[in-house]
């Protein structure tokens, strides 16, 4: 006895506290153990690349020796004309085709989800396949198959206007600088807008019935049910899209490589960030490839879409309600 | 303002008849509770005056004018759902307003009706605030007062009251019943409880099977059910139903006591043991195993006794009916005139 309450004289702290602050700890080692994993994994494949690439974007080589040049690659590559008219022309092109996701693919997106929810639809399941269908197949595919169809030379569409006589119509839209982005970005809308009309079809089945039966009683029907009362419930979820497209779109390269190529052609007419990376990187044809360079255009894509999604994250989502149905 | 006349409604869902031809007519003014077990077609029959179902057959008239494929919002009426159905998104006063503004109602008129229902209900201080934000007494107030703004003639209530506490249950009857003899509606209600049926009603219409069993004033029906549904139906504890001999001597096929008939005393017309005794205090339940009586059912005649009466399980007891509150009924199970 005497000894534990000299023990407890030592100590400044109150024997209360100290046996609080004993499980605390024990808990904390816990919550390590199971994020390790996960934390683990994480690290090996995203964080350790990424740090890797920050690096390697400060350096250059120099006679086959990495030197550290501070930020001097950014200032290269925003300012030197060699490489700034690239890279403003395709973030230019970058903007446009995300602005045209925005505004084609979830209006339609909305609008399909709304169509496949109407309760007296007949056929449901087969149209929810056949929209959802190009979003599974591999982008080579889809690119293959709109380079055939699309082709002046032996592709179907010129014969397919024909045969409703507006074969005039027809220009090779892939290949005019003029209508290549926006074809591209139209093929990959009709590619993607499955997914968009999937998590809003979701949200909108998730809406209970009494609710929309209350509106009935209430007069409010057709078009103004969607307007009042279907689409505010579903403004989340398209939120959600639209950061999904947004950091699609910005780091989009696949469809555009397997159609026009890594040139991005015609005259770089769809060179987007993400085809401007990969020549950097990994060199084209007669240009050479700079991992200095490629890492500092890959760093200033992961800022722009860092501070896309952030704008989200703290100015659209936080004041942004979800309505516990 | 806000008759109802049915006329053989039958609705069938494929090969199932819901409702097999229902016939009733509702005077203005009037509360009449749609009372029956689960599946027996009141919630249907509501969604038909409702039109948010379609009848297979027969005629809904709501004020004289026949309403056969007339849309829910240009019946007249307003709804109160089971699960209140508030918009998430919008306010209190934007959820009672919406309808109305929707019908192109002047905003001074909007306001008007709207301050006038919320005052009724006690939400002034809520008026500004999301259905989440509300308890679940509140959000039921704000979908009668989302109701109320729209004067409808007729009045609709889907087990309004299923979701609340016991408590809050009796507090929102009382106003339930205040509400009606203040705006003299004609109002339709649907429950499962019969509780809330014998008090709310002005007349109370008892579904089984998709067919109407009995319609009558509260204690018309307690007092003198028209066949063995109703009977058992209408009252807690459940009628005590006696076939065999003792029915027999009353010539009829089966006799029903009400717990709250049956007399206890040392010795009766029927004996037996005390097999569970339920105390509540203000009242007692026996339930008594008495062998050599057909009692249909559970095998056991249940009586209730005011006041907390002390018998143990075992102790042996006899039950005699009050002079003249036995029910007699055929052997199709209708009641015969005493």
């Amino acid at each position: 006895m005497d000894q534990i309450d000299k023990l407890a004289a030592d100590v400044p702290l109150l024997p209360a506290a100290t046996r609080d602050a004993a499980p605390a700890r024990t808990r904390r080692w816990h919550i390590a153990v199971f994020l390790a994993p996960a934390l683990l994994v994480y690290t090996a494949l995203m964080i350790v690349p990424l740090a890797d690439t920050l690096r390697l974007s400060l350096f250059r080589s120099v006679e086959h020796a990495p030197v550290f040049v501070g930020l001097d690659n950014f200032r290269v590559l925003l300012t030197d004309p060699r490489w700034s008219l690239h890279f403003w022309a395709a973030f230019r092109h970058n903007l446009y085709f995300f602005a045209f996701h925005i505004l084609l693919q979830n209006p339609v997106g909305i609008a399909l989800a709304a169509l496949l929810s109407l309760p007296r639809l007949r056929g449901q399941a087969f149209y929810r396949t056949a929209f959802f269908l190009p979003t599974m197949l591999s982008f080579v595919i889809v690119g293959f198959t709109w380079k055939l169809i699309l082709s002046p030379l032996w592709g179907v569409a010129p014969a397919l206007l024909g045969s409703v006589g507006l074969r005039g119509w027809f220009h090779p839209w892939l290949g005019q600088e003029a209508t290549a982005l926006t074809t591209l970005a139209l093929i990959s809308v009709w590619q993607y807008v499955g997914i968009p009309m999937m998590l809003i079809y979701a949200a909108m089945l998730a809406i209970p019935g009494e609710l929309i039966e209350a509106a009935e009683l209430d007069g409010i029907t057709g078009f103004a049910q969607f307007r009042k009362i279907k689409l505010p419930l579903i403004w989340p979820t398209v939120g959600i899209c639209s950061i999904l497209t947004f950091v699609g779109n910005f780091n989009a390269f696949d469809l555009i490589y397997t159609i026009n190529g890594a040139n991005a052609g015609p005259n770089f007419a769809t060179d987007l960030l993400g085809t401007f990376l990969f020549r950097t990187f990994f060199g084209n044809q007669l240009q050479l490839g700079d991992p200095n360079m490629g890492a500092t255009i890959a760093t200033m894509m992961f800022l722009i879409i860092l501070a896309g999604v952030a704008a989200y994250l703290f100015g659209i989502q936080t004041r942004m309600r979800r309505y516990a149905l | 303002m806000g008759s109802l006349a049915l006329s053989a409604i039958r609705k069938s869902f494929g090969a199932v008849d819901v409702l097999k031809g229902v016939d009733l007519d509702v005077a203005a003014g009037e509360f009449v509770v749609f009372v029956g077990p689960s599946g027996c077609g009141k919630s249907t029959l509501l969604r038909i005056i409702a039109g948010l179902d379609e009848q297979s057959a027969g005629d809904v008239r709501i004020d004289g004018r026949l309403m056969n494929g007339v849309p829910p919002a240009r019946r007249g009426i307003a709804m109160v759902f089971q699960s209140y159905a508030l918009y998430p998104h919008l306010t209190v006063a934007k959820n009672m307003s919406l309808a109305l503004s929707q019908e192109g109602v002047a905003a001074a008129d909007i306001r008007r009706r709207v301050e006038t229902a919320s005052a009724l209900l006690r939400l002034d201080a809520l008026l500004d605030r999301r259905p989440a934000e509300l308890s679940g007494g509140q959000r039921q107030r704000v979908a009668i007062g989302r109701a109320i703004v729209r004067q409808p003639s007729l009045f609709l209530f889907d087990e309004p009251l299923s979701n609340l506490d016991a408590a809050l249950r009796v507090g929102t009857r009382i106003e339930i019943a205040k509400l009606h003899r203040q705006l003299g509606a004609t109002m339709v209600y649907v429950t499962h409880d019969q509780v809330e049926a014998m008090t709310l009603a002005d007349r109370i219409v008892v579904m089984h099977g998709g067919v109407v069993e009995q319609v009558g004033r509260p204690l018309e029906l307690y007092a003198r059910p028209a066949n063995l549904f109703v009977a058992g139906f209408i009252g807690s504890p459940t009628m005590n139903f006696i076939g065999g001999d003792a029915a027999a001597r009353a010539s009829a096929a089966t006799i029903g006591v009400r717990p709250e008939h049956l007399v206890v005393a040392r010795e009766g017309a029927w004996t037996g043991a005390v097999s569970h005794a339920e105390r509540l205090g203000a009242d007692t339940m026996l339930y008594v195993d008495v062998p050599n009586v057909d009692v249909l059912g559970a095998g056991m005649l249940t009586t209730r006794i005011l006041g907390d009466i002390d018998y143990d399980v075992g102790d042996r007891v006899g039950l005699t009916p009050q002079e003249g509150k036995v029910y007699r009924f055929d052997g199709g199970g209708n009641s015969i005139a005493a």
